[in-house]
């Protein structure tokens, strides 16, 4: 069975981009266009790795998603699911994330605008070809 | 964009504009003391020894003396970098207070109230008004009456000794007429009052004009800030989708499909750095027209964040990238700034760096002289000695750069500069043709670094 990803964003063409190359890669994804939608699927289906975008309708959606997924009072279940959080460097908000942070609990960065083969790279770090 | 009405403007009275001319003022005023202080001891030995005028002239000299003795304390005391705007402020008064008491023994030794000294009083009633609303300006005016009047009275009623100037034609019993006294009271009052309050209107006004190109100015960043924001997300995603398809994670192409997708993707990626440059540029315009408080920021986190995030360009190229870090230290820089100084700088050298080049980045701390110097140093096409003047301009790129396949817009450097200078920083870029670039910054330690010596980081 094919592995699930979940990606977490608000631009119906970044999704679009992330899910072509993904699924040529052999993996199952599931869209979300917002927080709220991603966090239902997220518990639902369960599946093998999230990507979200760091900034949807407010800056700090993102931000807040990961601690109801990673936070300390997550389910373990979710706790599980590693997270590649995608960043702006040139965002203009006040909260600026490094690939260091510790108080970000995510597992890998990319930044925008996603390169296909970069987002590949970094999802086969956490979920290895089988 | 939401809201075009709306939008946030910075408000008008935000800024408090006198204080900007602060330090060029005082360093005028010092410039045309000494001139002042000059004037009274060449004027005073040309009337003694020249003319043969008979004159007090030991005092003099020794006014003109103590002119310039205390401005060369003043210009010491004025060199010190960096005091807060109060500070200045106040010592603005001392000077202006020294002068009135040095104006004040100018005109009682020669001829008090009949002395052609009287007129100074005027450029100082002149300068205050440069600084002060009209009341504070006609304040001062009516203050330079009061002192001009006691002088009178001191001298006309004898607690005073009168210094008669003979030689002058001046009329020894002037001093003693009231119809006199009041007569150039009348003038002087009317003369300081006047050009007070000429003064301070036409001061006023240009503050009031500055402040709303102060204002307009903020604006223009926010708005190109906003304006630009807007762009990113759409040429970001269109990139995104663009590259899956050169990507080859469609079908496969035809090779002329694949040109005109590969050109797509190229002028896209110029777009996206204009962009990225511009909100740059907008941020340290708006960094610097707020006057954005500086902060301790780690150079060596801010470094190795930004060598970090161009590491993956220079892997693709391939260039080499370096780092040799000095000792640990904090600076006096903003957070996302020093960054997007370092990014931009590093990203310059390794785009404009043949592959199998080299980029290296160093620093050295300076702690005596309260600086960190930065530098990046690459080997790559360099900049034509014609163009280097011109390097920081907006927009301007060099020549050859221009005809390289290089993407750029020739902004990045102007909003490292701003920044730069916005941190009370410099910087430098020296470059030869065809053999490399250096570019070295110099940046304030931040305060409590100085004195200490490094701790070994945990």
């Amino acid at each position: 069975m094919a592995r699930k990803i979940l990606v977490i964003d608000d631009d119906p063409d970044v999704l679009l981009a992330m899910r072509l190359p993904l699924e040529r890669a052999g993996f199952e994804v599931i869209d979300a266009l917002n927080e709220d939608e991603g966090l239902e699927k997220a518990k639902s289906l369960l599946p093998d790795l999230i990507i979200l975008d760091v900034m949807m309708g407010t800056h700090t959606a993102g931000f807040q998603l990961a601690q109801e997924l990673h936070g300390p009072e997550a389910p373990e279940a979710l706790r599980r699911i590693p997270i590649v959080m995608v960043t702006a460097v040139h965002q203009t908000t006040p909260l600026r994330f490094r690939p260091d942070s510790d108080y970000l609990p995510v597992e890998a960065f990319l930044e925008k605008p996603v390169d296909p083969r970069r987002l590949l790279e970094e999802v086969h770090k956490l979920l290895p070809p089988e | 964009m939401q809201g075009h009405g709306s939008a946030p403007g910075p408000e008008l009275s935000g800024s408090p504009q006198p204080d900007e001319a602060l330090p060029s003022t005082a360093w005028l005023l010092i410039a045309l003391r000494w001139a002042a202080g000059l004037s009274i001891l060449l004027a005073t030995a040309i009337a003694r020894w020249g003319l043969g005028i008979d004159l007090p002239w030991g005092a003099l000299f020794a006014i003109g003396a103590a002119v310039l003795a205390y401005n060369t304390a003043l210009a010491w005391d004025a060199r010190r970098p960096a005091r807060p705007l109060s500070a200045m402020r106040r010592a603005l008064w001392v000077q202006i207070a020294l002068d009135w008491a040095a104006m004040t023994a100018l005109v009682h030794f020669t001829g008090g109230i009949a002395s052609p000294a009287l007129i100074y009083f005027v450029i100082h009633v002149a300068l205050a008004g440069t600084m002060l609303a009209p009341r504070g300006a006609r304040a001062l005016a009516l203050l330079a009456a009061a002192l001009v009047g006691g002088l009178a009275a001191l001298e006309s009623s004898g607690s005073l000794a009168h210094v008669s100037l003979h030689s002058l034609g001046l009329d020894s019993d002037l001093y003693r007429r009231g119809e006199y006294i009041l007569a150039v009271l009348f003038f002087f009052t009317t003369t300081a009052l006047t050009v007070a309050e000429l003064v301070a209107r036409q001061a006023q006004r240009l503050r009031e004009r500055e402040a709303r190109i102060h204002a307009m100015s903020e604006a223009q960043a926010a708005f190109t800030r906003a304006a630009t924001h807007e762009l990113r997300a759409p040429v970001a995603s269109s990139l995104a989708l663009v590259r899956t398809v050169e990507q080859g994670y469609l079908d496969e192409m035809t090779p002329p499909q694949a040109v005109i997708i590969q050109r797509v993707a190229e002028r896209l990626d110029g777009l996206r750095e204009l962009i990225d440059d511009l909100l740059d540029y907008a941020a340290s315009r708006e960094a610097t027209l707020s006057r954005r408080p500086l902060e301790p920021v780690d150079l060596g986190a801010a470094l190795s964040d930004s060598v970090e995030r161009e590491r993956p360009l220079a892997e693709e190229k391939p260039v080499t990238l370096r780092v040799q870090p000095g000792e640990p230290v904090c600076v006096l820089a903003t957070d996302p700034g020093l960054s997007m100084v370092f990014s931009n700088l590093i990203n310059n050298a390794i785009k404009y760096t043949p592959s199998g080049g080299e980029v290296t980045v160093r620093w050295v701390v300076d702690r005596p002289a309260g600086w960190a110097s930065v530098t990046v140093e690459d080997t790559g096409m360099g900049i034509p000695a014609d163009d280097l003047p011109r390097i920081f301009e907006e927009f301007f790129r060099a020549s050859n750069a221009r005809k390289s396949r290089v993407i750029g817009t020739g902004i990045g450097l102007a909003a490292v500069r701003a920044m730069v200078e916005h941190y009370g920083g410099t910087i430098a870029l020296d470059s030869v043709e065809g053999q490399g670039t250096r570019v070295t910054l110099r940046l304030r330690l931040a305060p409590s670094e100085k004195s200490f010596p490094s701790l070994p980081s945990p």
